[in-house]
């Protein structure tokens, strides 16, 4: 198993009043599988992806990855799990404006030891072409798929993916997900993709719904599609 | 390879290129000023020295009556004196042919041949005596400029009441006389005083002194050189069967003293003024560093989603603080550098040293530097650890909107919605960025503060010479004597053709006591009811000179630590030199010289003489001609030692001045760059952090003009508190340059005009407009259609 959260809880403090976002959360995520999470804006997909990635805390309640429980690493250690273990794709891509695509690949590669060649990660995501361009230059959905190989390619165990086709146009986000479907496939990297687009949850194993802070369904998918016939 | 990061790093300091210039050029300008100002002040320093070892300059000169340079030798072996030498010193009267008045000169004896001696000098023009005349001499290079003469020209002496002819042979500088006055003028004057060095066996037979000397300058021991009293004690002591001894200090040699104590008020007024525009610049830097940094919230957290550790980020975000640091330093001392060989230059004009040295100081350039590179670093570091502290999760959500607080001045409802809503926002803008806000309050305060107390220095020059001049001495010409005159002599000077009006003056030379405090000084017997000195108080009524005691000038008192009433020891040089306790009856203030006063008839009685004079002080009559025949008449006066003419003073004195001026006219410049330079930043951060906000605005329709008013209301509040806190911080430093310059010789009055309050204002005005137009310019060239599509 590889990742497992146990009664994790999440709430936020918003000036005096508490706003609880995440409550008695338990899930179990397999290897090598892609997961859907979706659910509505406020829904609290993106804290547990925040949770799941290291980059937050939980409020309570235990995240373990591989059997080590992330809740009580130290922020040196949550630092060299994010490093070694997790790759980050995000809806607004983060790309760093002031360095081409190439660069802002090495920006992850330079800081582990056994990564991909940057070039070879803009190759996985369909991007040789474009290496020299800034991010100014490139479509939305070039600059996702750029996002995508930072993440790649520093070749993690878990990639996390926070609305990934959500600010593309429906034929542009078919390339970013034939993407992440070629990387699960191809390299056996564990997927998990938050949304609100149930759509993309057919190119998932498993489908994961959550609402007010709470699974509400967590169910494997029956029927897989290419992610050339998503349609939203 | 250079690493992504630092990659990231170039070109984000280039997209932000416009700020950073700024940023850069106000720190570079604090440094380059503290660059300038050092290296000024220790090149002059340097220059000095090595002018003084060219020269060999003396640690004390004897005065002597007829000393016999047989005994030279013997006198050479009193323990702590290094080397002696006896010459020759007397004053002359000079006699140009195409000038009317006569002139002061001081006839000094040399060696035959050229030979590193004592107090010798630095040739110009021409070159050193030929063994084929007698009456060659070496005259000093500023009189012959100012004269327009050149070797082979020949002057005219009045010695030892004969006229002699003088060919010049060549021009020289010395060290003794970078500052030379005349006797009985106050002001050192190039072209009314000139040293005259001849041959040493002209000047024995000319002021029959065959085989003999009246004056000795020597070198001391290095282990003397702290107690040279002891060493002239001795001395003065062995001279005894040769006449009276009159010795001086280096430390009391008038050149000296006004060129260190020049050099010392240099100092201080250069140490203010780069240490505000360091401070300002390290604000100013401190609120940009903080805000790139805030800049780079979201690339912070997707850096620390992708592994980077804080220590990490750190370094990366530290080196923005570098690179800024260091160009800035870098900038600032290359431009320091420069300013200072331009402002020595300048020096040049009022010192003559044998050369000036524009050497570069590594440890200062190192040091300011270091000095940029702390500064920007402390500036990063703030807004680094703001930023790195948050989780990566807080930090990669766009930061949330300020929140918009009421201010104290809301209270008064109907004012506060009187203003409408650009005002608002402004104030609340205001009061919401305080370190901002205190940023360009804070360097709009010091650019006015430097304004203010700069035009004040000039206020205080006018007030100078006008008390001096319009007030002080009302006399046209001074006339001193080589020895005392009886009444009779003074009746004979009076008669002279042209004089109006006439009074006489006791001057005696002497050295005041006061406990282990002493000073070098004279006190001026004036008759009761004198017109032409009259000595006066800072409102410029006439005090009284009292029957009894001395009256002093705050300056004299100051550095004797006497107060009215105390004893003061006096010790003539001259004459019998007994010690004489006098009550200080008065002090008074004066700006020129440090000068004591006192009847005329009390100071006589005290040197016991009886209606003795050595000065005469005229008013001449305007008539035309007359003029011409009282300098005719003074020409053929034989015992006329020294004449000075109290018009002419006023101009030196202006000369004089000048190189604190010098200085003033940079830092009128530099405080203009800091009124506009701290505005012009923190708007331009403020353009830069509200790009979105001004996009709202364009897009809603609002035109440059009406947005740009937004940062000149801005402006206008900040400017207007900066100036209004300015006001008494100038005055402040006004009061403590005014303070610091003071020196022996001149004294500056500290006195505002009026006008000198507006002039600020309206100077303050005029660069917050200026300050305003690159704002403006920033405005109208924003890519609002970009920022509105930007994320965050």
């Amino acid at each position: 198993m590889l990742l497992k959260l146990v009664d994790v809880d999440k709430t936020y403090r918003m000036g005096d009043v508490d706003v609880p976002v995440l409550h008695h959360v338990n899930l179990r995520i397999e290897e090598g599988q892609i997961t859907v999470i979706v659910g509505p804006s406020g829904s609290g997909k993106s804290t547990l992806l925040n949770l799941v990635g290291g980059i937050d805390r939980p409020t309570s309640g235990s995240v373990f990855f591989r059997g080590h429980d992330i809740s009580d690493y130290s922020e040196r250690q949550l630092t060299d799990y994010r490093r070694d273990r997790i790759g980050f794709v995000f809806q607004f891509y983060n790309l760093v404006s002031t360095l081409t695509a190439l660069e802002n690949v090495r920006v992850s590669t330079e800081i582990v030891r056994d990564a991909m060649a940057p070039q070879d990660a803009l190759q996985l995501v369909g991007l040789s072409h474009r290496l020299d361009h800034f991010p100014a230059q490139l479509s939305g959905g070039e600059q996702q798929r750029v996002a995508i190989a930072r993440a790649v390619a520093k070749k993690p165990d878990l990639l996390l993916c926070d609305e990934p086709t959500g600010a593309l146009d429906l034929a542009t986000g078919r390339k970013v997900l034939r993407a992440l479907v070629e990387l699960n496939t191809n390299m056996k990297m564990s997927i998990i993709i938050i949304t609100h687009n149930v759509a993309i949850a057919g190119i998932a194993h498993r489908l994961v719904r959550i609402g007010s802070g709470t699974i509400a369904e967590d169910v494997a998918v029956e029927q897989r599609i290419e992610p050339e016939d998503v349609a939203w | 390879m250079v690493a992504a990061l630092d990659r990231k790093l170039l070109r984000d300091l280039y997209a932000a290129r416009g700020l950073l210039i700024a940023v850069t050029m106000i720190l570079g300008l604090g440094i380059s000023a503290y660059v300038a100002n050092l290296s000024l002040y220790f090149n002059l320093e340097l220059s000095r020295r090595s002018y003084y070892a060219q020269c060999r300059m003396a640690d004390f000169w004897i005065d002597i009556q007829k000393f016999p340079n047989a005994e030279l030798e013997r006198l050479q072996r009193t323990p702590g004196v290094s080397e002696l030498r006896s010459r020759i010193v007397m004053p002359v009267t000079v006699d140009l042919e195409n000038v009317e008045k006569p002139l002061s000169g001081t006839i000094i004896s040399m060696p035959p041949d050229p030979m590193p001696v004592i107090n010798s000098f630095v040739l110009r023009q021409g070159g050193y005596f030929t063994p084929f005349r007698r009456e060659e001499v070496i005259i000093s290079d500023g009189f012959a400029r100012a004269r327009n003469i050149r070797p082979g020209d020949r002057i005219y002496v009045l010695l030892n009441d004969r006229r002699q002819e003088l060919l010049v042979v060549g021009t020289a500088i010395s060290s003794e006389f970078v500052f030379a006055r005349g006797p009985g003028t106050m002001i050192p004057d190039k072209a009314g005083y000139v040293v005259l060095y001849v041959k040493q066996a002209f000047a024995e037979e000319a002021t029959n002194m065959e085989g003999a000397a009246n004056q000795i300058v020597g070198l001391l021991t290095p282990d003397m050189q702290s107690r040279p009293q002891l060493v002239l004690d001795q001395l003065e002591r062995q001279l005894e069967p040769f006449g009276e001894a009159t010795s001086i200090q280096l430390k009391d040699n008038e050149s000296h003293n006004q060129l260190t104590s020049d050099l010392k008020g240099l100092r201080t007024v250069n140490l203010i003024v780069p240490t505000v525009f360091l401070a300002v610049s390290a604000l100013i830097l401190d609120v940009l560093m903080v805000r790139m940094a805030q800049q780079q919230r979201t690339t912070v957290g997707m850096l620390k989603a992708t592994g980077y550790s804080n220590g990490q980020l750190f370094v990366h975000f530290m080196k923005f603080g570098v690179l800024i640091g260091g160009f800035g330093g870098l900038l600032g001392a290359a431009f320091g550098f420069w300013l200072a060989g331009y402002m020595l230059n300048l020096f040049r004009q009022f010192y003559e040293f044998s050369r000036i040295i524009n050497r570069p100081y590594p440890s200062i350039v190192l040091g300011c530097i270091g000095l940029g590179v702390v500064i920007a670093l402390l500036g990063a570091f703030r807004g680094v650890q703001q930023v790195v502290k948050l989780r990566p999760a807080d930090a990669m959500r766009p930061k949330p909107p300020e929140v918009g607080r009421r201010v104290l001045l809301e209270r008064w409802s109907k004012f506060w919605e009187s203003l409408g809503f650009r005002w608002q926002m402004v104030i609340r803008g205001i009061v919401r960025h305080r370190l901002r806000t205190f940023t360009g309050v804070f360097s709009s305060m010091m650019g006015a503060a430097l304004i203010l107390q700069t035009l004040q220095i000039d206020d205080s020059f006018r007030e100078l010479i006008s008390f001096t001049f319009d007030r002080m001495l009302v006399s046209d010409f001074d006339l001193s004597f080589k020895d005392e005159l009886d009444y009779g002599g003074f009746i004979e000077t009076r008669r002279l053709p042209g004089i109006d009006y006439a009074e006489p003056i006791l001057t005696v030379g002497c050295t005041f006591y006061n406990g282990h405090r002493s000073k070098r000084g004279a006190v001026t017997g004036i008759q009761q009811g004198a017109r032409l000195t009259v000595p006066r108080d800072t409102v410029g009524d006439p005090i009284e000179v009292p029957e009894t005691g001395v009256i002093l000038t705050r300056r004299l008192a100051e550095i004797l630590a006497v107060s009215p009433g105390d004893p003061l020891v006096m010790v003539p040089l001259t004459g019998a030199r007994q010690r004489l306790t006098v009550p200080v009856s008065r002090v008074v203030e004066s700006f020129v010289g440090t000068a004591a006063y006192a009847d005329f008839n009390y100071l006589n009685s005290l040197v016991g003489e009886e209606q003795a004079l050595n000065s005469v002080q005229a008013k001449v009559s305007t008539e035309s001609g007359t003029v011409r025949e009282f300098y005719r008449a003074l020409k053929q006066t034989p015992r006329l030692q020294g004449f000075s003419a109290l018009r002419e003073q006023k101009s030196q004195l202006i000369e004089l001045l000048k190189p604190l001026k010098v200085v003033n006219r940079f830092l009128i410049a530099f405080a203009g760059l800091l009124f506009c330079g701290g505005i012009v930043t923190s708007s331009l951060i403020s353009l830069a952090e509200r790009k979105q906000e001004i996009a709202t605005f364009r897009v809603l329709g609002y035109q440059p003009r009406q947005i740009g008013g937004i940062f000149l209301r801005e402006s206008l509040i900040i400017n207007t508190l900066g100036v209004l806190f300015g006001l008494p911080v100038g005055y402040g430093f006004a009061y403590f340059i005014n303070r610091a310059v003071g020196t022996d010789l001149t004294r500056l009055p500290f006195y505002f005009e009026n006008s000198t309050w507006g002039l600020t204002i309206v100077l303050g005005a005029i660069f917050t407009v200026l300050g305003y137009l690159p704002v403006y310019r920033a405005v109208r060239r924003l890519d609002w259609i970009g920022a509105l599509n930007v994320n965050e």
